[in-house]
């Protein structure tokens, strides 16, 4: 019996899971291109410094947590930044204020807020909804049907605000979430979205049957479905869910900036895609955490401060993204491979 | 002069997988511009064989000879290039080109990468039109029925001066007209100075086309000899059985008389009106050769599939779809277990439980506690040996991996278990201790259908045996002592 007690207990070793292997690993990159910044630009280590590089992004990671959700299935949302700009630009139509003035683009429907908000938010479901369609219930490639979806959702808002931006005639109350801080402090409402999204997400990924059943369709879809789940059904709450947060950015956004501006978040489903790669997560699917996501995020938000600090030109953030993205990941692939021997 | 006749000479090469003895210090040779074909059940160790004669396995020991030469090829390409070349099943041509673009394609001539039109292609066309006059080389290959595609390969081998043409099951997928012109074909290919290893598990093709015949059984040699000194098919059958002694089957002691399961007039793209009744706890066996079936039979009732018909378990109708055969109690063990079964990135505690998650957890939050201690009983329970219950799927051995995937089904708590193919590629050990735990759930009243191409497997352990050819439930046969092998192999086979 005292055998059998300790070949349980030899069997239940517990050893840390690939996915906190990675997102240490990445965190170890943090702090050494964290130290290397301090050194080189004056001012970088100090608290505040340090706030603005977690919050900054906070769009981004808002971004990628839906963004990992899904890849974590195997598949990708280009579509994340036209929602965003359709969903601003919706809010904002439904807010101004209705019939007054000559110029088309400062006459919305003069909504309430909230209805507004409520229905602009639909909008957002409504690309989330083709989405799913298509790669649920048709298994079209996702990256095709996002990439679709992503055109449409800014064309829409292109007609909205034919080719500009609206932003007069708005009610008071539209501003105030998007401006709303912690008083006393710099730190803005849609940081501490961001962060109770986050606490949220690590929780579902790490406690539920959900995020569980995601990771199977990724690790093997075939499979999944043969072990009785309903595919189809995953990822389009996937797809809705990923809409709704994007839905949530454009009107926090649109708040912020107060216009609905139809080439706002230009470029951020690449981002999203960055910093999700940076934090581990597999473009295979099957492999990757939010708390990864998040360490990517401000490692590329460390590196891109970094770089404006030493008077690098801002035409080569892009150059230098891809160069960190690139390094990143060959690092990742070595530390993996060099771990499973 | 002896070695001008034999095109190949075989001697006593063998091929050690962990576990087991796949080829087993086989010896035979084959004569030059000859039919020759190889016949053994399923695990005899004739893929083996043809893998290692293509390049794709490389022997643990022995020789072979190609024209007298040593042949030791180390990939497909090599082998090629040697003079062996091979119609897989999965054909190799590419449907988007013209049949003449594929008869090139990999020699081409080239002009600073555009296609040159030179003799070569002429040559080519023209070795095609004396094999098959019909095919228009302008024609695109997607139009082009299977036997066609069958025969532009060949006459691409045949153009590339190739020694040895290896057919594997090439009759599987085409009709009985094209058969009768591919065997005019194959016949032909000998005053091209082409000799053919032919596969087929159609005995009577054998007898209709072989010069010679090879039969292995259990990796082992047993025979070559001339086609026309084998007696009839029941004499091939027997040197391909042997003396199989199927005395590990013992009847159940009180045989149970409710129909669990019905189904009624099953069809779809390859069954016709399947019908039968399987009862509680009894051990269902699904035999029949590759082809026959089975795999669709096995994913059509559990859903998995497209299906006419009607499907009744426990007395209700089963309505279509993996998730809802497993809320009624069915469980499939798919016949690929890497790529159908198991989730091989993830570890055994992440694939255990998956078909089941409500046992491990409340209002869809997992209790890690119980995933774990869960996990850990179906290690022990079905012997699965691993140094720790994180350890990544694809790292166990075979039979390790098919006890994960089948600790998934039996912990989905169902009362009817489907095993299609369960201990293909896994060794003689971990067979026993598959066998033991079919008979055990049995006894605990849970109901087995097992779905295989391995007779001895179904003898062993099986109830009833259901046999099938050709998406056809040919007959049904109660498991005793007196059970005619023999007679099974001529129903599974094609016989009447």
């Amino acid at each position: 019996m005292a055998t059998r007690q300790q070949t349980h207990e030899s069997l239940l070793t517990k050893k840390m899971s690939d996915e906190s292997y990675i997102t240490l690993f990445m965190v170890g990159v943090l702090v050494a291109v964290f130290s290397a910044a301090s050194l080189a630009v004056p001012n970088f280590y100090l608290p505040q410094n340090i706030l603005n590089l977690i919050t900054n992004n906070w769009y981004i990671v808002i971004l990628g947590i839906g963004v990992t959700f899904i890849m974590i299935t195997g598949n990708f949302d280009m579509s994340v930044g036209g929602t965003i700009a359709l969903t601003g630009v919706l809010a904002v139509y439904f807010s101004q204020a209705s019939n007054v003035s000559q110029n088309a683009l400062a006459n919305g429907l003069g909504l309430p807020y909230g209805v507004a908000v409520a229905l602009a938010l639909l909008g957002a479901l409504a690309v989330g909804g083709i989405n799913a369609f298509f790669i649920a219930q048709l298994k079209v490639p996702s990256i095709i049907v996002t990439l679709g979806t992503m055109m449409l959702a800014r064309g829409v808002a292109q007609v909205i605000t034919q080719g500009a931006q609206r932003n007069t005639s708005l009610p008071a109350v539209f501003g105030v979430v998007g401006s709303w801080t912690v008083p006393g402090t710099s730190i803005q409402l849609s940081v501490l979205i961001m962060v109770a999204l986050i606490a949220i997400a690590y929780f579902v990924e790490r406690k539920t049957v959900f995020a569980r059943r995601v990771y199977l369709i990724g690790a093997n879809p075939e499979a999944a479905r043969l072990s009785g789940i309903n595919v189809g059904r995953y990822l389009t709450i996937l797809y809705l869910v990923n809409a709704l947060l994007a839905g949530i950015t454009g009107i926090l956004l649109a708040s912020e900036y107060k216009a609905g501006i139809s080439s706002r978040a230009m470029g951020y489903e690449f981002d999203a895609l960055v910093i999700v790669l940076l934090g581990g997560v597999s473009i295979m699917g099957g492999f990757g955490s939010v708390l990864g996501m998040f360490v990517g995020a401000i490692i590329l938000s460390v590196v891109t401060s970094a770089a404006t600090g030493l008077l690098l030109s801002p035409d080569w953030q892009f150059t230098l993204k891809s160069v960190v993205t690139f390094i990143a990941i060959l690092g990742q692939r070595f530390a993996l491979d060099k771990r499973k021997g | 002069m002896e070695t001008q006749d034999n095109v190949l000479e075989i001697k006593n090469l063998l091929k050690v997988f962990p576990g087991v003895r796949a080829v087993d210090d086989v010896s035979f040779d084959i004569k030059r511009n000859t039919v020759h074909c190889l016949v053994g059940e399923n695990g005899a160790g004739k893929s083996t064989l043809i893998k290692i004669l293509t390049g794709v396995y490389q022997q643990t020991g022995g020789h072979v000879l190609l024209n007298g030469h040593e042949y030791n090829p180390q990939n497909p390409r090599d082998a090629k290039q040697q003079g062996i070349s091979t119609l897989f099943q999965e054909l190799n041509v590419v449907d988007q080109l013209t049949v003449e673009e594929n008869l090139t394609l990999g020699m081409e001539d080239t002009w600073l990468g555009f296609l040159r039109r030179t003799d070569k292609i002429n040559k080519m066309v023209d070795v095609m039109k004396s094999i098959e006059p019909s095919i228009n080389p302008r024609q695109q290959v997607s139009s082009l029925s299977v036997a066609q595609k069958q025969i532009v390969e060949i006459a691409k081998a045949v153009a590339a001066e190739t020694d040895i043409i290896i057919m594997d099951e090439p009759t599987a997928a085409i009709s009985e007209s094209e058969i009768e012109r591919l065997f005019t074909i194959i016949r032909n290919l000998r005053e091209k100075d082409v000799t053919v290893i032919y596969i087929s598990h159609r005995l009577d093709e054998i007898f209709e086309l072989g010069d010679y015949v090879t039969v292995l059984r259990d990796g082992c040699h047993i025979t070559t000899s001339p086609v026309a000194q084998i007696e009839d098919r029941s004499e091939l059958i027997r040197m391909m059985i042997g003396k199989t002694v199927f005395d590990e089957y013992t009847p159940p002691e009180d045989p149970c008389q409710d129909a669990v399961l019905q189904v009624r007039h099953l069809s779809n793209h390859r069954l016709t009106d399947i019908s039968f009744d399987v009862k509680q706890s009894e051990i269902a066996g699904f035999y029949g050769l590759v082809g026959a079936g089975k795999t669709e039979l096995a994913r059509a009732i559990f859903g998995a599939d497209y299906y006419e018909g009607e499907i009744t378990f426990k007395g209700q109708t089963l309505q279509p779809g993996p998730e809802k055969a497993i809320a009624a109690g069915i469980t499939l063990v798919p016949e690929e277990r890497r790529t159908q079964g198991l989730f091989t990135i993830l570890t055994i505690r992440g694939n255990i439980p998956v078909m089941n998650m409500g046992k491990i957890s409340h209002n869809g939050f997992i209790n890690a506690a119980q995933e774990r201690s869960a996990t850990i009983d179906y290690v022990d329970r079905l012997n699965i040996s691993t140094n720790s219950i994180e350890k990544e799927t694809a790292k166990l051995s075979g039979g390790n991996q098919q006890k994960v995937v089948l600790s998934k089904c039996l912990f989905a708590d169902a009362d009817l278990l489907m095993l299609d193919e369960p201990t293909r590629g896994i060794d003689v050990g971990a067979k026993s201790e598959i066998y033991s735990i079919i008979r055990e759930l049995s006894r605990e009243g849970k109901t087995i259908m097992i779905f295989s191409s391995e007779l001895p497997e179904i003898m062993n352990v099986c109830d009833t045996i259901y046999l099938m050819y050709d998406g056809v439930l040919k007959d049904v046969l109660k498991n005793n002592c007196d059970i005619d092998s023999e007679n099974i192999l001529h129903i599974v086979t094609g016989g009447n």
